[in-house]
């Protein structure tokens, strides 16, 4: 099992050796692709193995894979592959129209690798110092690809994400700190104290106080990297400016391991604290970020920050999920974390798309995409209402179950407010993209090379569509397994 | 783990520290003067890396005079010699003219938050007595001002910078609080890696020197 979880943290680095080696931009993105594929696949292996036994646990806690890290290593893996593929036609049109140099070819494929790789291994690791470490090292990899057009605005933004992040995953090493003093009491001088499964068994000893601080610094902290607001500043203009596979990347992928860290400290301060301080504090972020999400949807102008500024509201449910809690509440928020990830995977992949062949990324600037490119206008249709939970997507399934959730919590206070604002965010985002689909092209050359290049290109965003179609009809027993399996280690 | 007392040697010496620390980051946040911001952080770093070697001295650590050590280099030296070389000399820039608010507004800001600092970590937190009970109230203090200054100055370096002073302000409540922890130094090494990457960014690519020529406050394309 050791060996499968090594290979799955260092497979998406495939793609990077092979653009270190000189590939183009087709060969290095398919060396990627294989890379991912084979890291879906040993998450898939790692998943099935782990259900029912105890989970994986080896050098003194630096490795430490359970049901939920498996989850969430799936969902990453998952998003990497569909990204990796996406890459073959994007990056590989891009450099035939020389829109990028072969070295910034290289760099992308070398920063997608390890910026997946460094994702993969902090959703692998039980000691919470090692997590601190791996998820700044993977702002740094990641910011590699906003900037990576080079143009003044993806600088700008490139520079915003890092040091908003960077201070923020500061934060969050505050709160680390704080935990690991909460347990002055346990004499955790070795490495194995400071594991989260170590400090999950020990929680009752845990002082209060210094807790109480920690799980704010910690959401505070990791909060910046999942884009809750009000420390999601950095978040539209990453995605808008990275090439499309790099944002779908973000949204998708990053966005998820920051809220994996939360789940983590979250899942201790309960057991120490009871659930009404974590609850407030989840409820306070999750509704804020519902809301400036929505409101700055409003907006209409670059797709891909209509997109990001989605991300942001969905993160918001996510937080207000943990928050509701409850067996009901936390299978709702990981299905909808899933849900997530391939939906806003198949939408940015599909808006780079739109953004090579009309050569603008302004929604006021793009119309009649169904009727001169009716597989991305539908595409683009379908994944916009699944992202807004509009049956028969998963999104309904797992918004669904996050409301009743909040109704099984008592008060129908928040539950109907969350009612209402997804239902504020429908009509922005629905008008935009509407907006986009419908009316007459202006005259557009493909941007693709041939006709092989387009189907690989589109073979992404219909898997992922395909996937959200099963999951909002049915959940496989497997996934149900799965989740339930992740609930039970966080309690 | 065993906590110093407030009235040992160390104790004193680290809360006398944690003062200077937490005055220099005032004077960074109220230097207008590039030249000044910049010896100003080098100065904190280097009453950093004193408090770092007295708690090595404290808890007989060898891993905490590493840390001691490499704040020194890193921090007291390289970072704001290599800072200076480039922006005073090279590009002559003298003022960092450009902040979002006036001195007065960001110092009368800098103490409410000092103050709300030292409401936040109340007495019920740390035990009384203890160093850590007088010193991490002025960590987050130091944390609160080094966010400040990102906030205020519109220059990419500066803000670099003031990233910098909050990392001087956690690595300032490490010590008195988890000070046995070999973490501490492994998370400094790592941080001071990540702060060299982004000022070979900022300064070695030719891309991102516009970047440092022009003030992040013109840079403002991306809003809303």
């Amino acid at each position: 099992m050791t060996a499968l979880a090594v290979l799955v943290a260092l497979s998406p680095l495939a793609g990077s050796a092979a653009a270190l080696a000189g590939a183009r931009a087709r060969r290095a993105a398919v060396a990627a692709a294989a890379g991912a594929a084979v890291a879906l696949g040993c998450s898939l292996a790692l998943l099935v193995m782990l259900d029912g036994r105890a989970p994986l646990f080896g050098w003194d806690g630096f490795l430490y894979v359970d049901s939920l890290g498996g989850f969430f290593l799936m969902t990453v893996a998952g998003v990497t592959l569909l990204a990796a593929v996406g890459s073959i036609g994007y990056i590989a049109a891009q450099e035939d129209s020389g829109e990028l140099g072969r070295f910034q070819v290289r760099l992308y494929f070398t920063f997608f690798g390890l910026f997946a790789s460094l994702m993969l291994a902090a959703l692998e690791t039980g000691n919470l110092g090692l997590l601190f470490v791996l998820v700044e090292a993977s702002t740094l990899a990641s910011a590699a690809l906003v900037g990576l057009e080079g143009r003044a605005r993806s600088l700008e933004a490139a520079w915003k994400y890092v040091i908003i992040s960077s201070l923020g995953v500061t934060i969050a090493l505050a709160g680390t700190l704080f935990l690991f003093y909460s347990g002055s009491a346990l004499h955790l001088g070795s490495n194995l104290g400071l594991t989260w499964p170590y400090l999950l068994a020990h929680a009752g000893a845990l002082a209060p106080q210094s807790l109480r601080l920690a799980f704010l610094l910690a959401v505070v902290g990791y909060g910046t990297k999942v884009g809750l607001a009000p420390m999601h500043t950095w978040l539209p203009d990453a995605h808008a400016e990275a090439p499309s596979p790099a944002s779908a990347m973000l949204s998708a992928a990053l966005l998820n391991v920051g809220m994996y860290a939360i789940i983590r400290f979250l899942a201790i301060t309960q057991a120490r604290l009871g659930h009404t301080y974590p609850r407030a504090v989840l409820l306070f972020f999750g509704f804020a970020s519902i809301v400036i999400g929505a409101l700055f949807m409003v907006r209409r102008g670059n797709f891909k920050r209509l997109f990001a500024y989605s991300s942001v509201e969905q993160m918001g449910i996510i937080a207000v999920a943990l928050g509701f809690g409850g067996t009901l509440g936390l299978y709702g928020a990981l299905l909808q974390m899933l849900n997530h990830a391939i939906a806003k995977a198949v939408l940015f992949l599909s808006s780079g798309d739109v953004a090579l062949r009309y050569k603008t990324r302004e929604a006021g600037e793009v119309s009649g995409l169904l009727a001169a490119v009716p597989v991305t206008g539908g595409v683009l249709l379908l994944a916009s209402f699944a992202v807004l939970g509009s049956p028969p997507f998963g999104l309904f399934l797992s918004e669904l179950t996050i409301v009743r959730a909040g109704f099984a919590g008592g008060s129908p206070v928040f539950p109907l407010l969350l009612l209402a604002l997804l239902g504020l965010a429908f009509v922005p985002f629905a008008r935009t993209t509407a907006g986009m689909v419908m009316g007459n092209p202006p005259p557009l050359a493909s941007p693709y090379r041939d006709r092989a290049a387009v189907a690989v290109t589109a073979a992404p965003w219909i898997l992922g569509l395909a996937v959200l179609l099963v999951l909002g009809l049915w959940i496989p027993a497997g996934l149900d397994t799965v989740l339930r399996n992740s609930i039970a280690v966080i309690g | 783990m065993e906590s110093l007392s407030a009235t040992s040697t160390a104790g004193v010496l680290l809360d006398l520290s944690g003062v200077l620390i937490l005055l220099l980051a005032f004077a960074c946040l109220a230097s207008k003067l590039f030249n000044r911001y910049v010896v100003y952080y080098g100065a904190q770093s280097v009453v950093l890396s004193f408090a770092a070697a007295t708690a090595a001295v404290a808890f007989h650590s060898a891993e905490l005079w590493i840390l001691a050590v490499l704040t020194l280099a890193v921090k007291g030296i390289a970072i704001p010699v290599t800072a200076r070389r480039l922006l005073v000399t090279r590009l002559a820039l003298k003022r960092d003219a450009a902040m979002s608010t006036g001195l007065s507004t960001s110092l009368i800001a800098g103490g409410a938050l000092t103050a709300f600092a030292y409401l936040v970590i109340r007495p019920a937190l740390l035990p009384h007595g203890t160093v850590a009970a007088a010193v991490v109230p002025l960590s987050t203090a130091v944390i609160l001002l080094g966010s400040l200054s990102m906030v205020v100055r519109r220059h990419t370096v500066a803000q670099l910078i003031g990233w910098l002073i909050v990392e001087n302000g956690v690595f300032l409540g490490a010590i008195t609080l988890v000070a046995t922890f070999l973490f501490i130094v492994e998370a400094g090494i790592f941080l001071d890696i990540v702060a060299g990457v982004l000022i070979m960014v900022v300064f070695v690519s030719g891309l991102t020197r516009q970047l440092a020529e022009a003030s992040a406050g013109e840079l403002r394309e991306l809003r809303g």
